[in-house]
């Protein structure tokens, strides 16, 4: 065997390795919630595949599952919307203005996102409570925007310092005002940049679990990783079987999402714009 | 349209201090004239475009646009880019890479909010005065330096602009295309009949092109003319050096009365000036002055008459048509370009010396 070839045996294996750690938890999901007996940390029972769980996670009346999608991806996505919106003026402004001071900026904002959010959590429920806005969007949406902004901010710089100057010139040139330069050509321009911050600001908010947990107490705003965590079986016992086939379902739109935009992120727009 | 600089100058701030890049530049364009900047790189002839685009603001003067101002610290006077109506290509192309050809030449009218059935109409008009009416739905990632370079100026001429900007429109293009490409533009911008300011650091685009010419070192303007009278006038030892297809031969030389005649001695030889040049040396008062003499202008031979210099040939360059021969003498070492056949290295030849012709400076003026 030559050594090459060896060599390419060795990394098959060790991507096999890492497949299989970062799948069998979600192979495991998949397997209790297709199971007819999810106790199958009992090696006696037989495994009986069925579809039983997921009919009924959407048929419940009681466990409110489809609010808990429909609540999800219209916080998720409304995070990521107002994230990016007020992130891409932002970094127009701090990578294409005379401004002072641009570095010292670009880090008080990182620091905002440094506070572990317990520490921030009971006054959120406090404020939240004083503004009447528990159990509305409004109570998840503005916290998660404000927790992803500095991320997507930071993003945001890099990608569009990496526009050349020359363009957004060009734009001012041709009869742009900024707000037409930045939105004509350094959103298209910067277009994979701009969704993948959408994407990451989304996948964060479709996560998050403690500001859902404190900052709803029904179905009206809480969100997929709450509803599942506080499933409940007829007689207090935990129902596996739906849980992990709730969790199956709400990893479907996050799946969707990166196969449809994985082409626009990576995709390198910029080619051809200048002369390297 | 006409364009005037007044007392212009521009400093950047940086964490070294205040960085001057134009420093008091007075400059008059006029109505349809191709007015080139040359200088060498950091001299601040592009600060100089981008303060007429209004991309800059002046640190202080005034810039005119027709009589009128369009920038005046002074009197708080700032008309914005996109209202001065001027268009500018760039060294980078800067071609916007989300839309097609199509789509790059039709942008500032679509920004002006024209209709689109006109857009169209125009679009195919510039396309054509470029010939790029095949590639409308090509993007600019598939077209080569060439093409993206008529892209540019299409956009940049669709919309008949008040002034035209080009800075350095040639350098990323290959030698055959730059000269095929430096004729088309100064044709189109006879055509157009649009003011134009075009930068550039290489003479020969500023020769060919420029209806006149201003040198530019170091943020100020050395000299403006005639492309012809800077090549035969130059005013500074660094004009001498920088205009030309090869640096003037720069001596320094003592200049002296003699029985009513003026006498130059270079090394250890001395010549009688011809009236013409002793008049220019007079103005600039004898003692030690800086001789300019064409390697064009220069000529071997076996045996010259006087004024002439005896000297062993050091190299020999092969420049296709032409031959840079450099000759060491009494006097330093010379440039000679010659059509002719050229010595070979080790040779001792005879080298006449155009006095006629020659360009006197103050050796303070620098070389």
């Amino acid at each position: 065997m030559s050594g090459e070839r060896r060599i390419r045996i060795l990394y098959a294996l060790g991507a096999a390795a890492m497949a299989a750690f970062c799948l069998l938890p979600v192979a495991y999901m998949l397997l209790v919630a297709a199971s007819s007996r999810p106790d199958v940390l009992s090696a006696r029972v037989e495994v009986r595949l069925t579809a039983a769980h997921f009919l009924a996670v959407l048929e419940t009346g009681s466990l409110h599952f489809p609010e808990y999608v429909v609540n999800s991806i219209a916080v998720s996505g409304l995070s990521a919307v107002l994230a990016v919106a007020l992130a891409a003026p932002a970094a127009y402004a701090l990578t294409r203005l005379e401004l002072p001071g641009r570095m010292p900026i670009l880090f008080l904002v990182l620091s905002v996102s440094m506070f572990p959010p317990v520490s921030l959590v009971s006054y959120l429920f406090r404020m939240m409570s004083a503004l009447r806005w528990i159990n509305t969007y409004a109570a998840l949406v503005l916290p998660y925007t404000a927790w992803v902004l500095p991320l997507s901010l930071w993003i945001l710089v890099g990608y569009f310092s990496r526009i050349p100057r020359d363009l957004d010139r060009a734009a001012l040139l041709d009869g742009c005002g900024r707000f037409a330069a930045l939105w004509k050509v350094m959103v298209p321009v910067a277009a994979p940049g701009i969704f993948s911050t959408a994407i990451l600001a989304f996948i964060f908010a479709f996560n998050e679990f403690l500001f859902a947990l404190l900052l709803t107490t029904n179905q009206n705003a809480r969100t997929i990783p709450v509803g599942i965590a506080l499933f409940e079986g007829l007689h207090g016992e935990i129902p596996w079987g739906m849980i992990m086939a709730a969790a199956t379902l709400a990893v479907v739109p996050v799946v969707l999402l990166a196969l449809a935009f994985q082409r626009r992120i990576v995709a390198g727009l910029t080619e051809g714009a200048v002369r390297e | 349209m006409m364009l005037e600089f007044r007392g212009i100058r521009k400093t950047f701030a940086s964490r070294r201090g205040e960085v001057p890049a134009v420093c008091g530049v007075d400059l008059e364009v006029r109505e349809g004239e191709l007015f080139v900047l040359l200088g060498p790189s950091g001299c601040g002839k592009s600060t100089v475009l981008s303060l007429a685009a209004g991309l800059l603001k002046p640190s202080s003067g005034e810039i005119l646009f027709d009589g009128g101002l369009v920038s005046a610290p002074g009197k708080k006077v700032f008309v914005s880019p996109r209202e001065r109506n001027v268009a500018m290509v760039f060294q980078s192309y800067a071609l916007y890479p989300h839309l097609d050809v199509f789509g790059n030449i039709a942008f500032p009218l679509r920004v002006a909010g024209m209709k689109e059935e006109s857009i169209g109409t125009e679009v195919s008009r510039a396309a054509g005065m470029l010939g790029i009416g095949e590639l409308l739905r090509a993007r600019p990632g598939e077209l080569s330096g060439g093409q993206r370079q008529r892209v540019a100026i299409a956009r940049a001429i669709v919309r008949k602009p008040r002034l035209f900007l080009l800075d350095e429109p040639l350098s990323n293009l290959d030698a055959a295309l730059r000269a095929a490409t430096r004729a088309e533009l100064k044709r189109l911008q006879r055509a157009l009949g649009v003011t134009t300011l075009y930068v550039t650091h290489d003479q020969t685009e500023a020769m060919t092109l420029g209806d006149r010419v201003a040198l530019m070192r170091d943020g100020r303007v050395l000299q403006t003319g005639l492309p012809r009278e800077l090549y035969e006038r130059p005013e500074t030892p660094f004009a001498a050096s920088f205009i030309g297809p090869v640096p003037m031969n720069l001596l320094d030389a003592a200049a002296f009365e003699e029985k009513g005649g003026l006498y130059l001695r270079i090394g250890e030889e001395r010549f009688a000036l011809p009236p013409g040049t002793a008049r220019e040396v007079r103005r600039l008062g004898t003692g030690r002055i800086l001789l300019g003499l064409r390697p064009e202008r220069m000529r071997i031979s076996g045996d010259p008459g006087p004024p002439a210099f005896r000297g062993i040939v050091a190299t020999v360059e092969n420049l296709g048509r032409e031959r840079l021969v450099t000759v060491e003498t009494g006097g330093g070492v010379l440039a000679v370009l010659t059509g002719e056949e050229a010595p070979k290295e080790g040779d001792v030849v005879g080298l006449a010396l155009p006095l006629e012709t020659a360009s006197v400076f103050r050796p303070e003026d620098g070389g």
